[in-house]
């Protein structure tokens, strides 16, 4: 605990800090790395925080900001010091999440079949019927292997005694394994000698664990399924992730436009005419997947896709219509749906969450504006949220306006303060920086998770906010074995 | 390969070859100047103004700036973002054509046209005037660069051949145009000052066209000392073997369209290689003398037309792919395929926006 960390402010009185104990020691499986650490000196972090940016810049790396100046592209803030995941506590994340994808892929099926747990009164059925992200066009629809979530990235947070949480259920298009990848290697680079003090659980795979879950849910009938990735195009943030991806492996990146549909068969045009498509891994929203069915100005989807899916000649992953079950309102009741579904006892809570369409609730989220967090229920990336002590009078107002407009469409949360971790600031001093985890899973025949994911981090001051979008960056997370 | 994915190795290939030709222009004026101790007559117009006519530009430029000179034409070339032409959109567009098939070429190429790029964003017009002969190799050399990583990175089947035939459409065309304002400022000086022409300026001038080229040791291999406009342009349209001819490298674009169709000598199976096909055979049979019966200048205009029409049909070809067998709705309500040489439309970029999770 020389150097960098003999002025770290834990603060743990107030927060669950991942590095240091409440007795102010460090925890067990942060001792080589803090011992590693502070052989450092300025100037060594300084050498390694140089060859994290080139590897990063190199690699093209970059993070497209909206509502800035045309083109303006960032380095992803990438911090330092990664975080380290004991595997006892990383088996019970994988265990919940295996549990709740399982029950979510479940409950999909049930609403977009026999609506049983509608019948059953679990879920108010207005609840669903009326979600925009409810596809009615998708009903009695049967996807292979009847797996609708093939990709998923759940959030998790700790609370301040250190529970694991899930935050939210990202079961659309889930972004950011690339970077959960690369953050890897730009760690192997800048720090080969921690690398060896650690038995350090490997994600590598993840290409190829995607690409085979991918293939295991082509159309029956197509032997050797021919997988492509389909993009919004390169001025989406997301955008090299998805030309990363389909790199790896060793699949075609396509646009809209390099698809089409004859014969509700999937094509791309090529130099050589047209080659079937058997398995499309879509980083497109519904919405604008198939103007002849979704939005008829989209430009970025292919006319006749839906009903080239509906016949079965092409899978989309993932399944049209996902969004129904991570909208924040449907969230506060997974637990209901693991036992409903599953007779489980969930092995990862919720966070506690009030739903303004509920009366009593409504009148405790006005009454707490700022106290708590409010969310819109179909929004993502940290858009539309309210964070009560940190907001003005006059954005609680503006709140209050909206939420009784549309309950349906918010809901609040209380203020968690998410667990801390030491992040470098400029990189000369240390200060304990919020976090959050995003472990990536696959479901295809089986259910995966490559041990680890991506560890956003609040990387401005005491801010709550991880999101790429709104400034947050990323560590290198490690599960390790003892 | 995807139609989507040829074209964009075809444009970034393109722009990359244009940004080194268009260093050479520059560089080899800064050259001649020096070469004539005319570096204090740098500003003179006379020796810039032949810069802007190599690139079919001057409407645009007399739109922008006022005078030709070394500073106006270097900005205009180099740096204007406005001039899609310059060096830096060039790289840029190669860029931003090779960012979109991040995937389909080897990251050591990225990682090439990616540093140049950065590379050229921190150049201010002052280093170039400063060290203009270090700013012009550092392209020249990054253009070589990328060319040698691509060949050793990337496998050579379709995607190589789409990068083979740009490269030497391009550089053909930068060829003739440059063969041409060279013969036109001759020409205009032998009007006004005829003794010069005949005089060691001539020839000062001509060597640094084979400069431009990096022609000139091996003119001379060939050719010894005697420098002689015939000679010169027997070397720079005709000569089969140098890589900066136009005879190689029409004979190598050919090549690479055959590799991709199939087609041989004597028997084409599309219009591209048609077109190309015929041009190559023609260039092989015509003596020098008979591009002077000719006319040089309609020689070379005529080329460049014929070069224009052959790059329309490899997009006909293997660009703006459809199958007639896909008709009804289908294809009406597909979108028309859109790739453009200027780079990519705007028409989807507000909607590619949408939220990632």
């Amino acid at each position: 605990m020389i150097r960098f960390f003999e002025r770290y402010e834990a603060e743990t009185s107030q927060f669950f800090d991942e590095v240091i104990s409440k007795e102010g020691a460090p925890r067990p499986h942060y001792d080589k790395m803090l011992h590693r650490f502070g052989q450092f000196s300025a100037d060594d972090i300084k050498a390694r925080r140089e060859i994290v940016n080139i590897f990063f810049r190199n690699q093209g790396i970059t993070f497209t900001v909206y509502g800035e100046e045309e083109g303006v592209e960032r380095l992803f803030p990438f911090d330092l010091i990664p975080r380290v995941v004991p595997a006892n506590e990383w088996q019970t994340i994988e265990r919940g999440l295996t549990q709740r994808i399982t029950a979510l892929n479940t409950f999909l099926h049930d609403i977009y079949h026999g609506q049983k747990i509608l019948k059953d009164k679990i879920i108010p059925a207005e609840l669903i019927l009326g979600s925009q992200h409810f596809r009615r066009e998708f009903v009695g629809v049967n996807p292979p292997l009847g797996i609708y979530i093939h990709v998923t990235g759940s959030d998790i947070i700790r609370d301040g005694e250190g529970n694991y949480l899930v935050l939210e259920d990202n079961l659309r298009t889930p972004s950011g394994v690339s970077y959960m990848l690369q953050n890897r290697q730009a760690m192997k680079r800048a720090f080969p000698v921690l690398f060896d003090k650690y038995k350090i659980r490997p994600i590598e795979n993840y290409p190829q664990e995607l690409l085979r879950t991918l293939q295991e849910i082509g159309p029956v009938s197509r032997r050797d399924p021919n997988v492509v990735v389909l993009t919004p195009g390169i001025y989406n943030s997301a955008y090299f992730e998805h030309s990363f991806l389909a790199r790896q492996m060793g699949v075609e990146l396509t646009e809209g436009k390099d698809l089409v549909v004859n014969n509700n068969k999937v094509y791309t045009r090529t130099t050589r005419g047209l080659e079937r498509v058997d398995v499309v891994y879509r980083r497109v929203d519904d919405a604008f997947l198939d103007p002849l069915v979704f939005r008829p100005d989209s430009k970025l989807g292919v006319a006749g896709l839906v009903n080239a899916y509906r016949k079965g000649n092409v899978t989309l992953a993932n399944a049209i219509g996902c969004g129904v079950a991570d909208d924040k309102v449907i969230y506060s009741f997974v637990p209901e749906i693991i036992k409903y579904y599953l007779g489980e006892d969930p092995i990862l809570q919720n966070v506690p969450t009030w739903l303004a369409s509920n009366p009593s609730d409504l009148k405790y989220i006005l009454a707490n504006l700022g106290s708590l967090v409010v969310k819109a229920a179909n929004e993502s990336g940290g858009y539309g949220m309210l964070i009560g002590p940190e907001s003005s009078i006059e954005q609680q107002e503006n709140f209050a306006e909206m939420i009784v407009a549309n309950p349906r469409n918010y809901i609040a949360q209380p203020t968690i303060s998410l667990s801390r971790h030491p992040s470098f600031f400029n990189d000369t001093e240390l200060f304990g920086c919020h976090i959050d985890l995003r472990p990536y899973v696959l479901y295809g025949k089986t259910v995966t998770i490559v041990p680890g994911g991506l560890t956003r981090v609040a990387l401005k001051r005491g801010s709550l906010v991880v999101n790429s979008s709104q400034g947050g960056g990323s560590k290198d997370t490690w599960v390790v074995d003892e | 390969m995807l139609s989507r994915v040829a074209e964009s190795l075809f444009w970034m290939s393109r722009y990359f070859e244009r940004a080194e030709n268009t260093a050479r222009f520059l560089d080899v004026n800064f050259n001649l100047l020096l070469d004539l101790n005319k570096i204090t007559h740098i500003e003179n117009p006379s020796y810039w103004v032949a810069l802007i006519l190599v690139t079919s530009d001057k409407e645009r430029f007399n739109n922008l700036y006022d005078e030709y000179s070394a500073r106006t034409v270097t900005d205009y070339l180099v740096f204007n973002k406005s001039n899609p032409n310059s060096i830096t959109s060039c790289i840029g567009l190669a860029r931003e054509n090779a960012r979109s098939i991040i995937e389909s070429i080897s990251s050591e190429m990225w990682e090439q046209v990616n540093n140049l790029y950065h590379y050229l964003q921190n150049v201010t017009p002052q280093f170039v005037q400063n060290d203009p002969y270090g700013f012009y190799k550092e392209i020249k050399n990054a253009s070589h660069l990328f060319q040698g990583i691509t060949d050793n990175t990337f496998s050579h089947n379709e995607g190589w051949d789409f990068i083979q035939i740009a490269k030497y459409l391009e550089r053909t065309d930068n060829i003739a145009r440059l063969i041409d304002v060279k013969y036109h400022m001759l020409l205009s000086e032998a009007q006004s000052q005829p003794e010069l022409v005949a005089g060691s300026e001539d020839i000062i001038q001509w060597m640094a066209v084979l400069k431009s080229c990096s022609a000139l040791e091996a003119f001379r291999k060939v050719y010894l000392s005697k420098i002689d406009p015939d000679n010169i342009l027997r070397f720079l349209i005709l000569d089969r073997t140098f890589p900066r001819s136009i005879n190689f490298s029409v004979c190598a674009a050919e090549d690479a369209l055959w590799r991709i169709s199939g087609s041989s000598r004597h028997r084409y199976v599309n219009n591209a290689d048609r077109l190309i096909g015929k041009l190559e055979a023609e260039l092989s049979y015509t003596a020098i003398e008979d591009i002077f019966a000719k006319g040089l200048h309609l020689y070379l205009e005529d080329l460049e037309q014929r070069l224009v029409k052959v790059g329309e049909q490899v997009h006909l070809t293997y660009f703006a792919y459809h199958t007639p067998e896909i008709e009804s709705s289908d294809i009406e309500e597909a979108l028309p395929f859109t790739g453009i040489a200027g780079g990519r439309a705007n028409w989807s970029q507000a909607q590619q926006h949408q939220q990632q999770q």
